[in-house]
């Protein structure tokens, strides 16, 4: 093979020029299409084996904890490729979302050394970082000797490589000095809107910009569409229904969940700003919100907007993408934009989810187990999960510049990559870390549904929720 | 009940003889084995109980300390432990009254040994065999607001909101008929059996001498049926007061705090806020509260079982 | 009993036929759903007009499903043959354990048998969840975690109190004085027991064994906690089907029905047995 051909191959797959242009120019060298094909795969390896002995532990075992979810299938088709290039031996055991984190929990808080890496979210790492069961992962990611020198960590998103990086003191800023890196970023979930465009066109509206537009279409959806309604939330009692929309809402406002005052903590969501917010919201879901809002998961919101039962969800955006596709009653109808709920607010501010890789502190395989983690959070899988398979949303700006990857989305869910790039620069987590974070989010999730029961008014459930929490501060000692 | 006496006498009999060694450690010898394998429990309950007397958090393992009774002291000014205990007690109370009802009764309409009635009684049992947790699946399916059929019958007959699981008002109700659903047929069977195994001669007697039915059956067939009843009873309110899976997987205790059982309430402890203490000693308080039941329950069915052996008709 | 007013049989046949409706509508709704894909599952109102497929059952049992986000490897068949192993294997080793000790318990009355009686019953009252977590810690040392032995010990929780309670009202119920002639003869007390209680037991030990399998069947968190994926039952297994892209609701409805036909075929098969074993020796006569 000369070197021309290499070349060009060497510099697509860095990301510096798109398929097209490079098919063409090897074309123009007289390479065919096949041939192309099988020299960028050899060259993808061959690129990834430079100056890195991935073959350093050849013949180890790991095994993994994984969670059900596409990250996961794409991952697995993709293994192959890995065992090849390393060597090793990689089992896992896959659970179902349902019990997937009390199956984490029990296999770590027994110290058993079984599992060598596990996926996480951020918020987990709040309470297995300070108790000892996951590892730091700077002493890795900064040794060259254990890190391939094409690994980029800086690729990755800024606010996700903050996100998931924490002291273990309670109330500090995430990202900030001193921080562990508890877990790596594998993909993420940014909260925007994802809505039915036949919907809109049908009653002439315009996506919503505010949270005032949004409860004016929502209430429109659900008066002019027959066996339609407007808004598609989260309302189980649980953190993860005020992890995504609402908090991302909540915090374009400048609303925090706690004040943290030197290290005391206390809580924040009986503000005036909050109270309002709180009665806006709860308004909302009576009025234009599903009516079995407090048994609604995840699942439940995808598939009333894949069913086209609902008109708009304000959720995770790759929520959205999946239930544009499939055998989905609503696929392809599905258009994507940012929010922004306060009106007074230039820009969004998406809470976001960010399913990551931590390392076990018990493995007794932890460089092995590192050089997976590499290589499942590497360029050239994401690549691979990006172009081939759903992986979204990838974590690494490299792969948002790709243009197959580009193509692909903006042909089947418009707006996709714009809602992106408009909310990208405010894409974190906006919780206070600390290790009460489950306790006080699913009781934030409890009052909310005794507000949109009637059963207390906003600005007393907030009163007496703040209370509680401040009790429990105190007692754990953080207040 | 004639019959009994020589059975019971004779081995009164061989009792009061001198008998050798190995025959008095028969008893113990073979019923050994079980207590063996299931003593190893006591190992792990220890554990909890050491655990219920800590402050002890997974994510703050530095904060770990003793604090002996202080768990259970900060239960009697918790809302959310009454709250607790008030929802078991209710869950448990309804399910286990509703299904004995219910269950006399179908255990009644199959009483007759006929092959329809045979085929129906398995044929009841399906729902038994339905794993709780599955069947709390199928039943959120059914009542899902948007296309679940049983939504669907309820706007049928005016119903139209009808929130099921999702409303604190109904919930309770919604997860009472999914476990009446599944663990009737439990007391069904049992009753069944009962029903089946009592002797004719009372019953034959009765009809001769034209007593009313209502008479026959308030005291001839209850009376003698008590122990069966007794034991139905038990098994459930074990299980019914420790609820897990169905309360889990319908609503995870919510909607708010509406159904945050004993166990649930442990496990949401456990897993989410990793409190071990707190977790620990909720269920200690549980064990406690079966524990008197259980004990009250089997007093009353060993006396019946005296006063039955002793001949009363 | 024998006399029935024709209103009376009216009634009796109304209320009969109201109990199987309300027990078996469910089961059957299910069973219909097993045979949809989501697509006209998910329509309102609810109709039985639908063209029935085999692609539900296609996927659990070649152990593919092709979903919105490519196509997922289902373990469910792999579930299905855990519940089995396990169910079978702990109601076996109850009965090894409790069929010997509720025959002591009913021909010997020594002393402190109420009482060992009422221990073994009242490792019932152990909430699951109290004992489980330590358990994981205590079977990580000694090795027991992740292993199929160490779930049929801990499923004998279940099992062994409903076997003894059963089986002893029966043995109770038989008249010993088959047993007496049979000893009196010169046999010994394992013959005896072999030979003569045992035959006699059966329907007692065969409706003991159907509801400890069925109760065994249907656990949830013991192998959750203290097992890996590629031992988990049938309870947990059912839940892969809720996935991030969507509940395979189809599925769900297939891998019920799937669940429910070993319990059902088994009780098919013992059902001369079970509502004569259910006696439970507290009336004599």
């Amino acid at each position: 093979m000369r070197n021309r051909e290499k070349d060009l191959v060497r510099d697509f797959l860095a990301g510096k020029m798109s398929r097209r242009t490079l098919l063409k120019g090897l074309g123009a060298l007289g390479v065919g299409s096949a041939a192309s094909g099988s020299l960028m795969g050899m060259l993808s390896t061959e690129a990834l084996a430079q100056d890195f002995d991935w073959m350093k532990h050849k013949g180890t075992g790991i095994k993994l904890l994984l969670n059900k979810h596409p990250y996961t299938d794409a991952m697995i088709a993709n293994l192959d490729s890995f065992k090849e290039m390393t060597g090793m031996e990689v089992t896992y055991d896959v659970f179902p979302e349902d019990v997937y984190f009390d199956k984490v929990t029990a296999a770590l808080s027994s110290g058993s050394s079984e599992y060598d890496a596990f996926m996480t979210g951020a918020y987990m790492t709040w309470t297995y970082g300070p108790a000892g069961w996951i590892t730091d992962l700077n002493e890795w990611i900064n040794d060259p000797a254990k890190t391939a020198p094409n690994y980029n960590f800086e690729d990755m998103l800024p606010g996700l490589r903050a996100s998931t990086a924490w002291d273990g003191v309670p109330g500090s800023e995430l990202g900030g000095e001193g921080a562990k890196q508890w877990c790596i970023p594998w993909g993420f979930e940014a909260n925007n809107l994802a809505y039915n465009r036949n919907m809109f066109e049908q009653i002439g509206a315009k996506p919503p910009t505010n949270m005032d537009e949004l409860i004016e279409v929502a209430a429109r959806c659900t008066n002019e569409i027959d066996g339609v309604y407007g808004i598609g939330v989260r309302g189980s009692r649980s953190w993860a229904t005020i992890h995504p929309g609402f908090l991302s809402a909540y915090a374009n406002f400048g609303e925090k969940d706690l004040n943290s005052d030197g290290g005391a903590m206390s809580a924040a969501m009986n503000t005036d700003g909050s109270k309002a917010f709180h009665q806006q919201w709860v308004q909302m879901i009576q009025d234009s919100g599903p009516r079995d809002w407090s048994s609604y998961t995840w699942y439940q919101v995808g598939t009333d907007i894949g069913a086209g039962t609902s008109a708009m969800i304000y959720d995770a955006d790759i929520l959205g993408y999946f239930f544009n596709g499939g055998d989905n009653k609503e696929a392809g109808n599905l258009g994507f934009a940012p929010f922004a709920a306060n009106p007074a607010a230039t820009a969004p501010t998406p809470n976001i989810w960010i399913w990551s890789l931590a390392m076990a502190n018990a493995s007794e395989k932890k460089d092995a187990a590192w050089y997976f983690m590499q290589w499942a959070s590497g360029v050239e899988h994401a690549m691979f999960g990006a172009r081939e398979m759903d992986f979204v949303n990838p974590v690494r700006q490299s792969v948002w510049d790709d243009e197959m990857f580009k193509d692909r989305i903006a042909q089947s869910y418009p707006g996709y990559i714009e809602q992106f790039t408009a909310s990208a620069p405010g894409s974190r987590i906006y919780f206070t870390p600390q290790p009460l974070f489950f306790d006080l989010t699913t009781e934030w999730a409890a009052s909310l549904q005794k507000m949109v029961a009637k059963e207390v008014p906003v600005d007393e459930g907030l009163d007496q929720l703040a209370e509680s929490i401040d009790r429990q501060l105190k007692e754990a000692g953080l207040g | 009940m004639a019959e009994s006496l020589p059975g019971r006498a004779a081995t009164a009999v061989v009792a009061r003889r001198k008998r050798p060694l190995s025959q008095r450690l028969l008893p113990y010898l073979l019923s050994m084995p079980a207590l063996l394998v299931c003593i190893g429990i006591l190992v792990p309950f220890g554990t909890a109980i050491f655990y219920s007397l800590q402050r002890f958090r997974l994510s703050q393992p530095w904060a770990r300390k003793m604090n002996w009774g202080e768990n259970y002291l900060n239960f009697l000014t918790d809302p959310s432990f009454w709250n607790t205990l008030k929802v078991s007690l209710v869950y448990a109370g309804t399910t286990v009254v509703l299904e004995l009802l219910l269950g006399l009764g179908i255990a009644l309409l199959l009483q007759r040994r006929t092959r329809l009635n045979n085929l129906i009684s398995i044929m009841l049992l399906m729902p038994l065999m339905t794993a709780p947790a599955l069947a709390a699946l199928m039943w959120k399916l059914m009542t899902n607001v948007n296309f679940g059929v049983l939504s669907w019958l309820a706007s049928l007959v005016g119903l139209e909101e009808f929130q099921w699981a999702s409303a604190p008002s109904s919930a309770l109700f919604t997860v009472v008929l999914v476990d009446i659903w599944v663990y009737t047929p439990f007391i069904m069977i049992l009753l069944l059996a009962g029903l089946r195994s009592l002797p004719r001669q009372p019953f034959e007697a009765a009809e001769l001498d034209g007593v009313p039915r209502w008479f026959v059956f308030r005291r001839i067939t209850l009376p003698m049926l008590t122990p069966y009843i007794i034991t139905a009873a038990l098994f459930r309110l074990l299980d019914s007061i420790q609820q897990f899976d169905i309360i889990y997987a319908m609503t995870q205790g919510g909607p708010g705090d509406t159904l945050t059982v004993f166990q649930v309430e442990a496990y949401l402890d456990f897993f989410q806020s990793t409190n071990v203490g707190r977790s620990a000693a909720l269920l200690m308080i549980l064990w406690a509260i079966t524990y008197v039941l259980s004990s009250l329950f089997i007093k009353h069915w060993l006396k019946l079982r005296e006063r039955a052996a002793g001949g009363i008709a | 009993m024998t006399r029935q007013s024709p209103l009376e049989r009216i009634l009796r046949g109304i209320a009969l036929t109201l109990v199987v409706a309300f027990f078996m509508f469910p089961i059957l709704w299910i069973f219909l759903m097993s045979f949809q894909t989501n697509e006209t599952i998910l329509r309102m109102p609810p109709s039985l007009d639908f063209a029935p497929t085999l692609s539900n059952y296609k996927a659990l049992i070649t152990g593919k499903l092709v979903s919105n986000a490519g196509t997922l490897d289902i373990a469910f068949m792999g579930n299905l043959g855990n519940s089995v192993l396990l169910s079978v294997f702990s109601v076996a080793v109850a009965l090894l354990l409790g069929v010997p000790a509720a025959y002591a318990f009913a021909r010997h009355k020594f002393k402190g048998s109420e009482d060992i009686a009422f221990t073994l019953l009242s490792f019932k009252f152990a909430p699951p969840l109290l004992v489980l977590l330590p358990l994981t810690l205590y079977f990580q040392k000694i090795g027991l975690a992740n292993t199929y032995v160490g779930l049929i010990w801990v499923y004998q929780l279940i099992c062994l109190p409903l076997i003894l309670w059963i089986v002893r009202g029966y043995f109770e119920d038989i008249s010993p004085d088959i047993e007496y002639a049979h000893r009196i003869a010169g046999n010994s007390w394992w013959s005896t027991f072999r030979k003569i209680a045992i035959p006699l037991a059966r329907p007692g030990i065969a409706a003991a064994a159907l509801l400890a399998f069925i109760f065994a069947w249907n656990n949830f968190v013991f192998a959750l906690v203290l097992a890996s994926a590629d031992k988990q039952p049938v309870t947990v297994g059912a839940l892969a089907f809720v996935t991030a892209s969507g509940i395979q609701y189809g599925q769900i409805a297939a891998a019920i029905m799937l669940s429910i036909a070993p319990t059902l075929a088994l009780a098919l098969f013992a059902q001369r047995y079970l509502v004569e074993g259910l006696s439970l020796g507290a009336v004599k006569g």
